[in-house]
């Protein structure tokens, strides 16, 4: 396979960008800077891309024996880049931050104690199995890859919301067992994990082979992005598909080719629309989850609810007609006049000219329910609205609503229709003169969609030979784990996206990923046993500012990088020191605010479903937006969680005032403070030393200095109840959400 | 290299530029973060014009057409081609609309406004719209980065206006942030402080009825405790921050601590409207039920303002596209109208009233304007091309309007602005120089404003 890069348009603008992105040119002066309205691109050859170049892998460079190859190319970047590491991190600070890494969760004291006192060679080893061995991980992990695949429990008219959670728990169990990545991937594009899809009957039939059951849900990621908005589905899915399955699984940004070519890469406007055509057949589909006793019941609700139905609705039915079709004649009466005589023809009587003008006011001329109903007189508007009422006072009561799950599906009808361009990013102007065939870029070869546009794109994009699609998993691994990728913008391989801390590395890690079988646990391993994952997050300050002069941004693995948390894991940390958490796995997500949904009589379409159990993780607290109200709770927001409308590849990390507010008034944190300070008061058997030692090791997972000790007792005087004011102190402790 | 934002459409990174703010932020960061004075020197000689700015920015995309920017109906109905304006790539037939709202000339300077702004009609004696403004993007996203930052696209990690504004004058207030957002914006980009660092971020307020989550202190504490607690919280923190001492996160929590401990004994009070006499409630239109919300953020916006807070930032209709975004029918603007109008024209008569209008710069703007044309709707479509931003107050020429679109609408012919210029102008009413906002991050000068003619001195008095 050939990944060329050869046509692409691209603007003066945009060279004279790129140089300067490269540092190639200095900054324009202020003062002679006139506007400039954009330019039309222009045809010129693009230089090439190194993420587009194979991987090949390189050759590990010379160590020790024993080196883990991480540390053998990390050593080479030192010595390039003129950085000296700072020392190894202490055990219990690397023990709190693996704990945090995989699964989220901070270590309990005896888990402190049992891996310190394990003095076994294989001791750190034998952690990092058991870690990954936990459920917990998965929902550490999962969650991790739900904010690059945009999940969310509601946007605006989202047609999966009821159910989008059976999505997550495919991909928090997926996750847990290992499912090999190529697999991962394909299970979400196609259904199926292999690129088997179909088998020979004897009869000399091709037939699709029967799907694993669970993986129906893994189309989820697919369905989510249906979303209508303004009564209109204006193939939002299409969109959606595109612009998630490009960032995510392609690291580039073909998101910004949907309304012009894209400046920077070479990414034309036409690869977008050809790689939306690869799913512009595809519909979405309820799937009922019911047993079949409840299906016949609700067929037989079904069934009475029909007989009291149709008397009405053919009542509405009579009393609109006349206001449609004189609502439709003033609408045809303000055209000129030689359009109406067009419009006026019976479809057959047109010209083939005539029919193309026909076509061109067929939107003009389209009536919305809305539109009717505005026109009517007021006793008729009382009357339909009565009549709508007495409808929707029968559907509620008469038929109870069986749980289901949105998928998706071919329509083999719209495989027959051509797809177009649209400048506009709107479905509904099509560009007629710009047809584009189904396709992605960088792949010149010719298609062959026997088995399904997406099938051939999925067997394309997870092929070993795709430069691309190991590349971008790695790094996404990578920075979960070291808090930045060795690409730094995980999902942007592109010109803009610069080039990675270390090539070799992660040329090698791509290669590896690949050879062990696309095994993301074998990645972590690999990872966590290197040296330079067990660093510590400072050191000598001379050292650390010689190495900041030549790596400003900290990009070459000197030292472990300081995060401070996510939310769900300071979530889970403030829990974990309540001993609130519950870490069940599953089910629909949870509001931390008790908000009831705007709509009357329970949540509308799109709405999503949310407990109000307020004590499980953090990662099934519920995200997703609406025009209407708030759905990311205050907490999320404040902390920097998406609302997940867009894949977040990167977290950002604020530092605010309201996050202060959060941790030392919220209802959240003093309830906890309670729990945390009544917990250490019993298991200290109200020794206010211990009490405070085991504070400090429940949430910091450490004992605490002799300094920290005496001025903690000194604060805390005598006096058990003031535990409360010390756990307290200690959620606000900056290390607290901080991992060094 | 310069410094790779992950977020290459629209999300921010806020931790980065650790080198560079080495230097500033060692040691007594509370002092240095939080300070009264500005950190740039900027200042244009002579007295500024404006202490404060109330930046009302509608979500979306207003239609300048429907509101400041009246074109009549001559052109309506006709289908007509989009290439015929040289900047689009494919044939589109698009149908020109008629605009349907009508148009009364107000006050002295008989500045024509639409039915949908009568109560802004009312105060447009103190306004200058100006209805050339125009940008590059053409999609919310792009668009909102592009007016908020002065850049396209976030190769770089551009700070948001409020934020340079902030870096360059300080708090006038230490009890409250400098920067404060009201309202979801459209996009994070709005609040970053990008390379300028997260102490200059906006301090993000809710909309709704609780403008300060978690602002009041639970009722099992209390404040002779909580100092006690503060103490012990510096003491316990100390060996960590050591550890970390050139962190800039660490440094800016510490100061957001800081400001979040006395934010919670100054802004309960300011945030209350309760104290308000009902003359000036009714004058936002608070307490009726379209106006309320809105109305309520204005007033606090003027409270804010009353206290030293330099730049707030409204965001109305935000999340998404933005509700202004009108693609489906223009009707959809007029439950949006209806909320802000009246609440608008209150606070430019309040501050007024106040003697505080010469000293506030109010600006209202989208990040671009509407179509003539529908995209075979009853709504309009996007349009950076030509549209209106007005600004009252702070020093500029009210009765004012400035610049031109063609006859469609469409785009901007007469006096065109880039939409540096809008920021150039607000900078020069807060006594900066727009020239002079620049920012040195590895080895490279970084300026808010690097295209478009500067002030726009015919608005200016």
């Amino acid at each position: 396979m050939r990944f060329t890069i050869k046509v692409l348009a691209i603007s003066l603008v945009a060279i004279g960008f790129i140089a300067y992105a490269f540092g190639l040119s200095t900054m324009p002066t202020v003062s002679a800077q006139k506007p400039k309205m954009p330019v039309t691109p222009s045809l010129e050859d693009f230089p090439e891309l190194w993420s587009l170049k194979p991987v090949v892998r390189p050759a590990v460079p010379a160590a020790p024996a024993g080196t883990n190859p991480i540390d053998a190319f990390v050593q080479a970047l030192y010595v390039a880049k003129k950085v000296t590491p700072v020392g190894p991190s202490d055990q219990r600070t690397l023990l709190r931050r693996v704990y945090l890494d995989l699964i989220g969760i901070p270590p309990t004291p005896a888990e402190q104690n049992a891996y310190l006192n394990d003095k076994s060679p294989d001791a750190y080893e034998k952690l990092i199995d058991r870690l990954l061995a936990s459920e917990q991980y998965g929902v550490r992990y999962g969650r991790h890859w739900l904010d690059v695949l945009r999940y969310a429990d509601a946007e605006e008219r989202m047609y999966a919301a009821p159910g989008i959670h059976y999505w997550r728990d495919w991909v928090v169990n997926a996750v847990n067992s290992d499912v090999p990545y190529d697999q991962f991937v394909r299970a979400q594009l196609t259904g199926y994990r292999t690129t088997e899809r179909t088998t020979m009957q004897n009869v000399g039939r091709r037939t699709p082979l029967e799907r694993r059951p669970d993986d129906l849900f893994a189309l989820g990621f697919l369905a989510r992005g249906a979303v209508n908005r303004d009564s209109k589905d204006l193939g939002e899915l299409q969109i959606s598909a595109v612009e998630t399955v490009s960032t995510a699984f392609m690291g580039m940004t073909v998101g910004c080719a949907k309304c012009h070519d894209h400046m920077f890469d070479p990414i034309r406007q036409k690869d977008f629309y050809a790689m939306k055509a690869l799913f512009d057949p595809l519909v979405i589909k309820k799937q009922t989850l019911a047993t079949p006793a409840e299906m016949v019941a609700s067929g037989k609700q079904f069934g009475e609810y029909d007989k009291l139905r149709a008397p009405i609705e053919k009542t509405i039915a009579n009393l609109i007609e006349p206001y449609r079709a004189k609502l439709y004649a003033d609408r045809v009466g303000m055209l000129p006049t030689e359009i109406q005589v067009v419009i006026n023809k019976a479809e057959k009587q047109r010209t083939l000219a005539e029919q193309k003008i026909a076509d061109d006011y067929f939107p003009v001329l389209r009536l919305d329910p809305e539109k009717i109903e505005e026109v009517m007189s007021e006793a008729d508007k009382k009357t339909y609205k009565d009549l709508r009422a007495q409808l929707n006072k029968l559907g509620a009561n008469r038929v109870k609503e069986l749980p289901a799950f949105w998928t998706v599906e071919t329509d083999h009808a719209l495989e027959l229709e051509k797809s177009y361009i649209l400048t506009s990013g709107d479905p509904e102007r099509p560009e007629q003169n710009h047809p584009v065939e189904p396709g992605w870029p960088f792949d010149p070869s010719k298609k062959d969609f026997r088995e399904g546009r997406i099938e051939a794109f999925s067997d394309w994009l997870t092929a070993k030979e795709n430069p691309l699609f190991a590349r971008v998993a790695v790094n996404r691994l990578w920075q979960w784990h070291f808090g930045e990728g060795l690409q730094k913008t995980p999902s942007d391989y592109g010109f803009l996206g610069g080039t990675p801390a270390s090539q070799p590395l992660l040329d090698w890690l791509a290669a590896e990923f690949i050879v062990r079988g696309y095994s993301q646990k074998a990645m972590h391993k690999l990872m966590l046993t290197s040296n330079v994952y067990r660093l510590a997050s400072s050191g000598d300050k001379e050292v650390v500012k010689k190495n900041l002069e030549a790596d400003p941004l900290q990009r070459f693995l000197w030292s472990f990088r300081l995060q401070r948390l996510e939310a769900e894991p300071i979530w889970d940390s403030i829990l974990t020191a309540a001993g609130n958490l519950d870490t069940s796995l599953g089910g629909t997500s949870f509001d931390i605010e008790a908000r009831t949904p705007r709509g009357r009589g329970g949540p509308a379409m799109g709405e999503a479903m949310a407990e109000a159990k307020t004590n499980r993780r953090g990662a099934y607290i519920i995200r997703g937006f609406s025009t209407s109200r708030e759905v990311v709770p205050n907490f999320l927001q404040s902390f920097d969680v998406d609302d997940g409308r867009a894949p977040c590849p990167v977290r950002t990390q604020t530092v605010t005032a309201p996050q202060g507010l959060f941790m030392m008034n919220s209802p959240e944190i003093e309830k906890a403070a309670t729990m945390f300070a009544e917990r250490i008061k019993k298991e200290s058997a109200d020794d206010l030393s211990k009490a405070v030692e085991l504070g400090y090791r429940i949430a910091l997972g450490r004992p605490p200095s002799v300094g920290e000790k005496e001025n903690a007792l000194t604060y805390v005087g005598a006096d058990p109840n003031r535990l409360k004011n010390l756990a307290w102190l200690i959620f606000n402790l900056d290390e607290f959400i901080y991992i060094q | 290299m310069a410094d790779q934002n992950p977020y290459p459409c629209g999300k921010i990174s806020r931790r980065h530029m650790l080198h560079q703010s080495m230097g500033a932020l060692m040691g007594g960061a509370i002092g240095t973060l939080w300070d009264q004075d500005g950190k740039l020197n900027a200042r244009l000689p002579g007295d500024k014009k404006a202490d404060a700015v109330i930046f009302l920015f509608m979500c979306g995309g207003v239609s300048h057409i429907d509101t400041f920017d009246p074109k009549g109906n001559k052109h309506a109905g006709k289908l007509i081609d989009a290439i015929g304006f040289g900047d689009n790539v494919a044939e589109m037939k698009r149908p020109v609309i008629p605009c349907l709202r009508t148009f009364k000339n107000y006050g002295q300077s008989g500045t024509p406004v639409s039915d949908w702004f009568p109560n802004v009609g009312g105060v447009i004696d103190d306004i200058a719209v100006v209805r050339s403004m125009w940008c590059n993007e053409g999609n919310h996203f792009p668009a909102v980065i592009e007016t908020q930052t002065g850049h396209r696209g976030r190769a770089f990690d551009n700070p948001s206006f409020g934020s340079w504004v902030s870096y360059a004058l300080g708090s006038g207030n230490k009890n409250l942030p400098t920067y404060v957002n009201v309202g979801r914006p459209s996009s994070p980009v709005q609040l970053t402080g990008g390379y300028l660092g997260a102490a200059y971020a906006a301090t993000p307020f809710q909309a709704g009825p609780v403008p300060i989550p978690n602002l009041k202190p639970p009722a099992s504490s209390n404040a002779v405790e909580r100092d006690k607690q503060m103490e012990t919280l510096a003491l316990l923190n100390r060996e960590f921050r050591e550890r970390h001492a050139l962190d800039t996160d660490i440094a800016a929590r510490i100061g957001s601590y800081e400001l979040a401990a006395r934010m919670q004994l100054s802004a309960p009070g300011i945030v209350d409207l309760s104290k308000e006499p009902q003359h000036v409630l009714n004058l936002y239109g608070i307490g009726e039920k379209p106006t309320d919300e809105f109305g309520r953020q204005l007033l606090m916006a003027r409270r804010l303002v009353e206290n030293g807070v330099r730049f707030v930032q409204i965001c109305h209709a935000g999340g998404g596209n933005g509700s202004w975004d009108a693609h489906g029918d223009m009707k959809t603007h007029e439950p949006l109208c209806r909320a802000v109008d009246k609440p608008i024209a209150g606070l430019i008569q309040d501050l007024k009233q106040r003697g505080m209008l010469q000293r506030t710069l109010v600006v209202f703007t989208s990040e671009f304007g509407r179509s003539p044309w529908s995209q075979n709707t009853t709504g309009r479509d996007h349009n950076p091309k030509g549209y209106s931003s007005w600004l009252a107050g702070g020093g500029i020429k009210g009765g004012t309007v400035h610049g031109a679109t063609d006859e469609y609408g469409y785009k901007a012919v007469e006096n065109p602005h880039y939409y540096s210029d809008l920021h150039a102008t607000i900078l020069k009413q807060m006594g900066l120089d727009h020239k002079k906002m620049k920012f040195r991050a590895l080895g490279r000068n970084f300026h808010l404003v690097e295209e478009g003619y500067g002030p726009i001195e015919q608005i200016i008095a």
